[in-house]
């Protein structure tokens, strides 16, 4: 039996992080994702957790990586111009592996941009949110329902992969407020997926002595394991390095353990990367992800009721991108594709990167808006 | 030197040329306007100004609205002291190298942020700006909450106070740790001012502000700012909770001179037990049931404790 609650997506994101085995927030107040913290600090002192409200958003990250480090799962949440403060520990997270998720509520940008309104802007910056090379994963939740099980999915990436894992919301999924169906605890419980350990004698213990494409394997603090963690580049044991040759397969590894992982195995898990509805006649598609890609799901069934034959493409995993599934949609549509987002075109672009094509529609808002069904309708009417 | 408004009486006062004006969108019965107010009023020199993002940067400055008769940055949450520290460095070179176009005109330049831009996120910025010394004032706006983002604690949060990360309830008292003393932090710098006021003591505010804008180099300035969302209180008992904080001695006002010698600067006729200052608002409405009431008392031990520190501080004039 699945479970009916009513909540919003930010408190839903707090509980996923709570059942899927979370024990340390640490954060900072920001609008709109503040209600992720909220629930945070009253649902984690109930299960024995942890909660910490820290000085600023460069501390929230710092002591939530720090708890992560010594073995519990730990998350932070904040919003755009949060995740740019936290960008210099980010880079930490990626070259060090440590497992996080980050939960960015997204409103508009720059700066401090538009607090209270909802916006899709900080696609680019979950790709790339800090400097030097890295691979990042990056999920977006479409649902009250995907609140919670993308969540709960993302830190299992978080520990597969040991790496910080963006929980992308955005102000209106994240203030939402409805009915949600949720999987079973025991559903959810028998799929955690915890970080690798190394059991062996702790004077054999190199935490990054393992080879291409894999992750480190970091043991928790506090059980005889020596650790040396670094923001620089490092050999097997952690210990700092400047050697060429190491330094090389580290980056190689980085990127290779998520991009090149993804792509042969055609993504990081078992789970969807993508929805497809109404795709299998369709004749024009619409590209949406994120809150928008719930008014997409109206336009497609207001198109049909019209006689169009429209399908709705709904990334979930926006990186990587399920590129094989939009290089289909590709060569499939034709020009007969619009992307819809709420930015000025920051997915589009990887749309473009992967079909190799820029003749496809794009209707694209970065005023702090959604976009109704019946823009969407008339743009798609234009297409035809 | 600038020059400095003559305020005899409130009439006066409260009648006297705005730069800062009423229509703004804060709370009914919130002090900040009243203090930003109180500020500006008591000097006639340019100003340049910067909000830190908080209540007051939301609420004043509202397209196609400025309730702003003056220069005014918003920057960022954690950085509007260093903004206006850019300015004032600049506006001493230009000074400098005889490039002002107006250079009798003396300007003031003044950074206001909340408790959460200033104990906690702009905390280095503000104390670069004291170690530094630039010829500026930070105001503190200090209501003991993120007021903005929907009432968490911050690190000018009081012991026993339910906020939305302390909540109080079956289990906990609500915040736990006790208020951090910047006044005493940023005299550290040896800064030539730093003090703490308070809008029902108009008086003594404006010759607080007064000084601190005479003199060179950085003055800090704790305000307290009532909040009648968070604090939970009726918006017409303002001055009321005011009077309450200064005359229990909750929030005493003083001025710390270079650093070192400190001056009381009110003393109650009357001092207040704790009590009637914590009853009179909603947050900490759970300290008066039989498990926590122990708090209250701990909490007049506190504040004859910190009286008694300033006093001998006082006495000790070094």
């Amino acid at each position: 039996m699945a479970r009916e609650v009513i909540s919003t997506g930010n408190e839903l994101a707090a509980r996923a992080a709570v059942d899927a085995g979370a024990r340390f927030f640490g954060g900072y107040p920001i609008t709109p994702s503040s209600e992720v913290m909220h629930e945070a600090s009253d649902l984690l002192p109930k299960v024995g957790g942890k909660f910490i409200q820290m000085e600023d958003e460069i501390g929230g990250i710092s002591v939530a990586l720090g708890a992560s480090m010594s073995g519990v799962k730990s998350f932070t949440a904040t919003s755009g111009p949060g995740i740019s403060l936290k960008a210099e520990q980010i880079g930490l997270g990626f070259i060090a592996e440590i497992p996080l998720v980050i939960v960015n509520v997204m409103r508009g940008g720059p700066s401090t941009g538009l607090p209270t309104r909802v916006s899709q802007a900080d696609i680019g910056q979950a790709k790339y949110p800090t400097h030097g090379d890295f691979a990042s994963i990056t999920l977006c939740a479409g649902s009250l329902t995907e609140c919670y099980t993308q969540t709960v999915r993302a830190f299992n990436l978080a520990e597969k992969y040991m790496t910080p894992v963006f929980m992308l919301l955005d102000e209106t999924i994240g203030h939402m407020h409805g009915k949600a169906v949720l999987p079973d605890l025991e559903e959810v419980e028998a799929n955690i997926v915890n970080r690798k350990r190394f059991d062996g004698d702790p004077k054999d213990y190199r935490p990054y002595d393992v080879p291409m494409d894999t992750p480190a394997v970091l043991n928790p603090m506090f059980e005889g394991y020596r650790y040396h963690i670094t923001g620089l580049h490092h050999g097997p044991t952690g210990f700092p390095t400047e050697d060429a040759e190491q330094c090389e397969f580290n980056i190689e590894r980085l990127v290779g353990k998520i991009n090149r992982v993804a792509e042969q195995n055609d993504g990081l898990d078992d789970l969807p990367d993508y929805e497809e509805v109404l795709m299998d006649d369709a004749e024009v598609c619409i590209i949406a992800y994120g809150s928008i890609a719930l008014g997409a799901f109206e336009a497609v069934h207001k198109l049909r009721a019209e006689g169009i034959k429209a399908g709705l493409f709904r990334p979930i995993m926006l990186w990587p991108s399920p590129a094989k599934k939009i290089k289909e949609i590709g060569e499939r549509f034709g020009d007969k594709i619009m992307v819809t987002e709420l930015n000025m075109g920051q997915y589009s672009e990887e749309i473009e990167r992967i079909i190799k094509r820029n003749d496809f529609t794009r209707l694209l808002k970065a005023n702090g808006r959604p976009i109704a069904p019946a823009e969407m309708v008339a743009k798609v009417k234009e297409m035809m | 030197m600038g020059e400095m408004k003559k305020i005899k009486n409130l009439k006066e006062f409260s009648t006297s040329a705005d730069r800062f004006e009423g229509a703004n969108l804060l709370c009914p019965g919130c002090a900040h306007s009243i203090i930003v107010r109180e500020i500006l009023n008591a000097t006639n020199d340019d100003l340049v100004l910067s909000a830190s993002t908080g209540c007051l940067e939301v609420c004043t400055a509202v397209y196609p609205y400025t309730s702003w008769d003056a220069s005014w940055i918003h920057i960022g949450f954690e950085n509007g002291s260093t903004a206006v520290a850019g300015a004032e460095a600049m506006h001493k070179a230009l000074k400098r190298k005889g490039r002002l176009k107006q250079p009798d005109r003396d300007v003031k330049f003044v950074s206001f942020a909340g408790d959460g831009a200033s104990y906690d996120i702009g905390f280095q910025w503000i104390s670069g700006c004291m170690e530094r010394g630039h010829n500026m004032m930070h105001v503190v706006l200090d209501n003991e909450v993120y007021a903005n983002t929907g009432g968490q604690r911050s690190s000018s949060t009081p012991i026993g106070a339910s906020a939305t990360t302390s909540p109080a309830g079956r289990v906990s008292y609500g915040e736990k740790k006790n208020k951090k003393d910047m006044v005493a932090i940023m005299a550290a710098h040896g800064i030539p001012y730093s003090a703490q006021v308070a809008p029902n003591k108009w008086k003594d505010m404006v010759k607080k502000i007064q000084h601190g804008l005479s003199v060179d180099g950085p003055v800090f300035i704790n305000a307290m700012s009532p909040c009648t969302t968070e604090w939970k209180f009726d918006p017409k008992d303002t001055m009321m909770i005011s009077d309450l904080a200064t005359d229990s001695l909750v929030f005493p006002l003083y001025e710390i001179i270079d650093g070192h010698k400190l001056n009381i600067t009110y003393r109650p006729k009357n001092i207040v037990p704790v009590e009637e200052y914590l009853a009179a608002q909603g947050r900490f409405k759970h300290l008066f049931k039989d498990e926590y009431k122990h708090l209250i008392k701990e909490w007049q031990e506190r504040v004859d404790k910190n009286w008694e520190m300033l006093q001998r501080r006082e006495e000790a004039g070094v």
